[in-house]
């Protein structure tokens, strides 16, 4: 071997260049297999008939061109119908857009509570996290055991002591209300998300602003008007496209309160119904790849509007 | 109000009780009554489900069924857990078994995730090599599939490869943990490489200069330094795969390999319900996670802003 190129071989340089290689092999390998490859083969399987008699053979299944794609849009499940059957596409769109917008919301009002010090402030903000941190399995479940439709359901027995409602209600199972009631879950389970990234940026924020405004004689409305949101715009940007991407892909929380039903099918669930329900992979996989063409107008939307005008 | 009380004091200035009265009025301005009302409501509303859950454990299948609501059940009755634990319960639901399936699945999938996490994130954090772009945004992209899009190929080549190699998609542990560690890693990584970034490169050049390997390096300077750091990422990394919910309602088919998020599902479809079973279940699985959290709160909150639980 020649000298420059044992030198080469050897550089610390190319030493460091292969042992990054080394080291990062087995992440790349699970990213790209687990995540890229199905990514891919995901629209190969959407322009084909896979069920689950060729499940086994899934290579060698028919090709049917755009077919999935047409019947899950005819899809009595998936079509804006009326203003009562909204279809999936679109109450995912409304239910996306509300929940998150919700969420941002109520994540801003508890950071504002937990930014200036007070007695009890590290437990309170821990009690804050408790939705987030707790499985999914269980909030959900308490939720729909809090919201049980019998006279015994916790919501309706306080409601009607109260008197706002003659008769118990069935939250969950009607049409609006349940919709509704998810919204309100999503917000009540994520919002520490937001809370956490706001109050972040909330004790970065220069206190000496709001001291020059004072001298300025702005009043506490201005100072967060012009002082505060305005130093937040980003975070809050941020925390939004993110919650929106999450709660637009977001499977469980339906599926466990009602199972898609009631007006609150969205399309993660439809995807679940049409491959696991009715094992029709091919028409499965076409329904997803429309929800991820929904989301990537969405972005590119966001990323051309939002971002520019904030720059 | 302000007013009222300073002439109150001065009609009758030696009442003791006034002074309290008093002191407590000046104490009370408007915008800590409105601070006040809120936290109380945001602390209320966020635990009380936790309580129902806690609660409803403990009631008899009397409380449960009544015409009201129970508020605090009447005594600590174990019946619940029993159903749940006690094999001579006639209603037997060997909880026990899906604890030990969902920790099984859940501490390898920690330590697996840990291990190959630090190396690529090491690599991230401080090696230059071609291809770190690639694989960088390679690991964002998870965030933007949803889990529903890609477990249709997943469950697809799964099958494939397992009729191949002769094992079975469903009903196998290691194919659900290789799922999970795609769900995993990609948060871990991102959470050790920003604190690897934060350990000063001084200290490990040292290590080089003074003849250590870069495994060296790694093995005897940066692991000892972020040994709080790997115990955040294995404790969320086990949270994550805990309380996962639709990878495993699809892989998982016979009872017996039930993890804890779909047995609980199952006993809530179950034809007679039993909330108050569902609720001890539920009450089994959310304790520890709130624990370990409660415990290690001060370095799992880092997490949740710079991966977030993607979901």
């Amino acid at each position: 071997m020649k000298r420059g190129q044992l030198s080469r071989w050897d550089s610390l340089e190319a030493r460091e260049s292969r042992l990054a290689w080394l080291l990062t092999s087995p992440t790349a390998l699970i990213v790209f297999g687990l995540i890229i490859f199905p990514a891919i083969f995901s629209i190969w399987i959407s322009f084909h008939d896979v069920t689950l008699r060729n499940l086994n053979d899934v290579f060698h299944a028919p090709f049917v061109g755009w077919k999935n794609y047409v019947r899950v849009v005819n899809d009595f499940a998936f079509k804006f119908q009326n203003f009562r059957q909204w279809g999936a596409a679109v109450t995912s769109v409304v239910y996306s857009f509300a929940s998150t917008f919700l969420t941002v919301l109520i994540g801003l009002l508890a950071a504002l509570l937990l930014n200036k010090p007070f007695r009890g402030r590290g437990a309170t903000r821990a009690i804050f996290l408790f939705p987030y941190v707790a499985p999914i399995v269980s909030v959900a479940f308490v939720w729909r055991w809090i919201l049980d439709p019998r006279p015994s359901g916790v919501l309706n027995d306080v409601l009607m002591r109260l008197g706002l409602i003659g008769a118990p209600k069935a939250y969950l199972a009607t049409r609006g209300l349940a919709l509704l009631i998810v919204i309100v879950f999503e917000a009540w389970r994520y919002f520490p998300f937001a809370m956490l990234m706001i109050l972040a940026r909330l004790q970065a924020i220069d206190k000496t602003l709001y001291e020059a405004a004072s001298v300025d004689g702005a009043g506490g409305w201005h100072k967060f008007r012009f002082i505060t949101l305005s130093e937040l715009r980003y975070v809050l940007g941020a925390v939004f496209l993110l919650r929106l991407i999450w709660t637009f892909n977001k499977f469980d929380d339906i599926f466990l309160l009602t199972g898609g039903g009631f007006g609150t099918n969205v399309l993660p669930v439809l995807t679940y119904q049409f491959s696991f329900g009715a094992y029709n992979f091919g028409k499965g996989a076409a329904n997803a790849m429309i929800l991820l063409s929904i989301l990537l107008v969405f972005l590119l939307v966001y990323v051309r509007t939002v971002m520019r005008s904030t720059d | 109000m302000g007013d009222n009380v300073r002439r109150g004091r001065n009609t009758s200035s030696s009442s003791e009780q006034l002074n309290l009265i008093e002191r407590l009025a000046r104490s009370i301005t408007w915008p800590r009554f409105i601070f006040a009302v809120t936290l109380t409501f945001f602390i209320c509303s966020i635990l009380f489900p936790f309580y129902w859950m806690v609660s409803s454990s403990f009631k008899s299948y009397a409380e449960i069924g009544g015409r009201h609501p129970v508020y605090v059940p009447s005594a600590l009755r174990l019946d619940a857990y029993r159903e749940l634990f006690d094999p001579s319960d006639p209603n037997f639901q060997n909880f026990g078994r899906n604890i030990l399936n969902s920790v099984k699945v859940a501490v390898p999938t920690a330590v697996i995730a840990v291990i190959l996490s630090t190396l690529g994130a090491y690599a991230v954090a401080r090696l230059r090599f071609r291809g770190k772009g690639v694989l960088v945004n390679g690991i964002l992209l998870v965030y933007l599939f949803p889990a529903v899009l890609l477990i249709i190929p997943l469950f697809a080549v799964f099958s494939q490869i397992g009729m191949k190699l002769g094992f079975s998609v469903q009903d196998n542990i290691p194919v659900l943990i290789i799922t999970y560690l795609a769900q995993t890693i990609p948060v871990a990584l991102y959470m050790l490489a920003n604190y690897f970034r934060t350990i000063p490169a001084e200290i490990e050049q040292a290590g080089l200069i003074d003849g250590c390997s870069r495994m060296g390096v790694i093995w005897r300077i940066t692991l000892p330094l972020s040994v709080p750091a790997l115990v955040s990422v294995a404790i969320y990394t086990f949270m994550i795969a805990w309380n996962e919910f639709l990878y495993a309602l699809v892989f998982l088919n016979s009872r017996s390999m039930f993890t804890m998020p779909i047995k609980i599902n199952t006993i809530f479809n179950s034809p007679s319900p039993q909330p108050h079973v569902v609720m001890a279940a539920s009450t089994v699985m959310t304790v520890p996670v709130v624990i370990l959290f409660l415990a290690l709160e001060r370095f799992l909150e880092k997490g949740l802003t710079a991966g977030g639980v993607k979901g």
